[in-house]
């Protein structure tokens, strides 16, 4: 690898570290400003429902029980910049725990972000959320 | 609890089963330690209120109760001349006996010389001693030379215990009766819970799902065991019994079963979804606080009266108001309608929204994610891995990160991830760079290295949820969750894994992964019963053969890296035999196959020289 693809991987990690911790702390304690996190055209896939937009992002996210997430494992890449018409893009993956409002059960949770630098900020492209559980629809 | 007040004489009366035998010199011991301590009786009485150990379970003593002055002092008259302390004898003579309430709702009566007499007539005796008053005697039995019943009244007992000496017999002996606060002994076996599930049958009323448990040891079919509903582990086994064959249950009464604590209770809620109706008049619950355990059911009815807790109120409107904070939907309260409670506007229903297995930002990509998905996982659950040298980018990465479920408390060896774990690249514990580089597999041949020793694997393909979340002519990004078998692990183990797969269009029309991201850890139960639940166990057909297979589904991955091909299957053992000869870890052999041209004496000739030099870092051995 070259010494600047190294330095990507390196900042990749930092900022996954960085991205995680700012973004559920928006989930778990002020919610309504977490779309600010996400581009104008992002999508969040949660849990096989697709909600494209910021704006719609910011109701379904708002009609979600109340939330507090515990991480335990992150991972980061970055994804080659041709691919990506030369954004500095990551994907980075977050597992951990979440309990709901309405049920005190911890759940394992699995996250996949694509985030991308927009003018000197970290932006969501695709957020894809999925609780730990059987999918199977019968 | 011999160092309490009670003395070593207690063995002779603790159970019923013990052999009953009248042994005055042990008697005559204890009498003058305990009949001076008089203050232990409260303060052992204060304890044991505060004591969890004392609702749980059998081997309960009182200590210094009441019965016990009572056979004291029985025993002092039957030894009469040999007691000379005039201490004792004042306090015998002048004290009028007094009975002091247990804590305890059961009594147990002794009738030391009972056993003489036929049952009929020492109950007939008591009865007509005590008339007007009735009493019911539960477990009668004889034990050695005593009787030994129970009584559930407290106004009974009282009765009994001043009919002590007071009952002359037939032969001419006064009847000695000792009254102890304690309940009866019980091991809960499958003909007692057979019988609990019968008497509960009966007082089921399927039409409204309720059901009726009030003052239930006292039913008539379950006369000869105590099925005393306040203790702890007889209620555990009847909610089993009603959660096993009633899960349904909206209403529930228990009246009248002197329950007290209700911690183990908390139960209920996670049994009982539709439990609605509970009714728990006249009982023994000392305090609003009490029903706490019960707070998370969705209760509308509720019936408390007769339990210490509503006297401890002296305003009705109070007490109305607090049970509401704790169950907000309560319409009913002591048989009476509530008014409406003015809540907020907040929106009452928090669920979550319901799961889909899959979600396609395009439709059009459909057909060739199930395709991709089809062949990758083909060959990754083969025998040999290598043909995935086609489905990845000559520059790809991957990496896995792995972790065990927090608050799992299964301890099998199946459960154990460490052939995970120790090629784990969760950032959060890896925080060298140069470890986190390390563990970032880039190019090829490190990857699909990297994937073969991996643990052979049967992934339930049809129980994936499948997220399309990228899909441009340039880069297609979709993930994964679901779950594989390890097929070669003993025990055959299930996992559940997470895995994300950039995916680019290579130069020969096909598609290859360039970004691998994977994370593995246990199953939860719930998935291991749902596990490759899809009639199709083996979702695709073994594909033992390595090679080109990805290439013979058209459309999807023909000619991935075509030309390469064979060439990089042929590194890959190259790769394989020169770390297995070395020792060193596949990045490090990479590198050197790589210096060399891939040749393989040329790089072991190399690689012998510059250990020989110790040139070669210790991380090159690090796997």
């Amino acid at each position: 690898m070259s010494e600047v693809a190294v330095k990507n991987v390196d900042n990749a990690c930092e900022t996954a570290e960085e991205f995680t911790r700012v973004f559920y702390k928006q989930v778990d304690n002020s919610r309504h400003l977490t779309s600010k996190l996400y581009l104008d055209t992002g999508l969040l896939v949660w849990n096989g429902n697709g909600i494209n937009g910021n704006e719609k992002i910011q109701k379904f996210l708002m009609d979600l029980p109340a939330s507090h997430h515990v991480l335990r494992t992150l991972d980061a890449q970055p994804i080659s910049e041709n691919l990506v018409s030369n954004k500095l893009t990551y994907l980075i993956q977050a597992c951990g725990d979440v309990t709901y409002q309405n049920d005190d059960a911890k759940k394992p949770f699995q996250q996949t972000f694509l985030i991308v630098a927009v003018d000197g900020k970290w932006k969501i492209a695709s957020d894809c959320f999925r609780l730990q559980v059987p999918y199977l629809t019968p | 609890m011999p160092k309490r007040g009670g003395g070593p004489r207690h063995r002779n009366w603790k159970g019923d089963n013990d052999h009953f035998d009248h042994d005055d010199r042990v008697q005559s011991n204890s009498t003058r330690r305990v009949s001076f301590k008089p203050t232990s009786k409260g303060k052992n009485k204060i304890r044991t209120w505060n004591d969890p150990k004392l609702l749980l379970d059998d081997d309960i003593d009182m200590g210094a109760t009441s019965g016990q002055g009572q056979y004291r002092k029985s025993a002092f008259r039957g030894r009469g001349g040999r007691m000379n302390s005039p201490a004792p004898r004042a306090h015998h003579g002048v004290v009028k006996k007094k009975f002091i309430a247990g804590i305890l709702p059961w009594y147990q009566i002794i009738i030391p010389y009972g056993a003489k007499h036929e049952k009929e007539v020492v109950l007939r005796s008591l009865l007509s001693f005590i008339s007007p008053e009735i009493f019911i005697p539960h477990y009668y039995k004889t034990n050695g030379n005593a009787a030994v019943f129970y009584v559930d009244d407290v106004k009974i007992a009282e009765r009994l215990y001043h009919a002590d000496r007071k009952i002359t017999m037939s032969d001419g002996f006064k009847l000695v009766v000792i009254v102890r606060n304690a309940v009866p002994n019980i091991t809960i076996d499958a003909d007692m819970k057979e019988k609990m599930k019968l008497t509960m049958a009966k007082r089921y009323n399927a039409a409204t799902k309720a059901l009726d448990l009030t003052k239930f040891h006292a039913d008539p079919d379950l006369t000869d065991i105590f099925c005393a509903l306040f203790r702890p582990m007889i209620m555990l086994a009847a909610i089993d019994i009603i959660a096993e064959n009633i899960p349904d249950l909206e209403a529930l009464n228990l009246n009248d079963n002197k329950l007290h604590g209700l911690e183990h209770l908390k139960i209920l809620s996670s049994k009982f979804k539709n439990l609605k109706i509970l009714y728990m008049g006249d009982n023994r619950i000392p305090f609003l606080g009490s029903l706490d355990p019960l707070k998370s059911l969705p209760l509308v009815e509720l019936y408390l009266k007769g339990n210490p807790l509503v006297n401890r109120f002296h305003d009705h409107e109070i007490y109305i108001s607090d049970v509401r904070k704790k169950f907000p939907k309560l319409m009913k309260l002591d048989g009476a309608d509530l008014p409406p409670a003015i809540g907020f506007d907040v929106s009452e229903d928090l669920s979550l929204p319901p799961r889909q297995q899959s979600f396609l930002v395009d439709p059009a990509g459909q057909d060739l994610v199930r395709e991709f998905l089809t062949q990758y996982f083909a060959i990754f659950d083969s025998e040999s891995r290598q043909a995935l040298l086609e489905a990845y980018h000559e520059n790809a990465s991957l990496s896995m990160a792995s972790n065990y479920l927090s608050n799992d408390s299964r301890n099998s060896p199946n459960n154990r991830l460490t052939s995970y774990i120790s090629n784990s690249r969760n950032i959060m514990r890896v925080t060298d760079r140069e470890q986190r580089r390390r563990y970032l597999r880039t190019g090829r041949l490190q990857v699909v290295s990297f994937l073969s020793d991996l643990p052979k694997t049967t992934h339930d393909l049809m129980g994936f949820a499948v997220d399309l979340i990228v899909f441009t002519p340039a880069m297609i990004v979709l993930t994964m969750n679901g779950i594989y078998k390890e097929t070669n692990t003993a025990g055959n183990p299930t996992r559940s894994f997470h895995r994300t797969f950039v995916i680019v269009p290579n130069t020969s029309g096909g598609f290859c992964v360039i970004n691998d991201m994977l994370y593995v850890t246990n199953t939860t139960k719930e998935q291991e019963e749902k596990a490759f639940a899809s009639g199709s166990v083996e979702p695709t057909p073994a594909a033992p053969a390595p090679g080109p297979a990805p290439g013979a589904v058209p459309g999807v991955a023909p000619g991935v890296a075509a030309g390469a091909a064979p060439d990089d299957a042929h590194k890959m053992q190259l790769l394989a035999m020169l770390s297995q000869q070395t020792g060193m870890n596949e990045h490090w052999s990479v590198n050197c196959l790589q210096e060399t041209c891939w040749d393989l004496q040329r790089a072991v000739f190399i690689f012998n020289q510059l250990q020989s030099e110790g040139k070669i870092p210790p991380e090159a051995f690090v796997k």
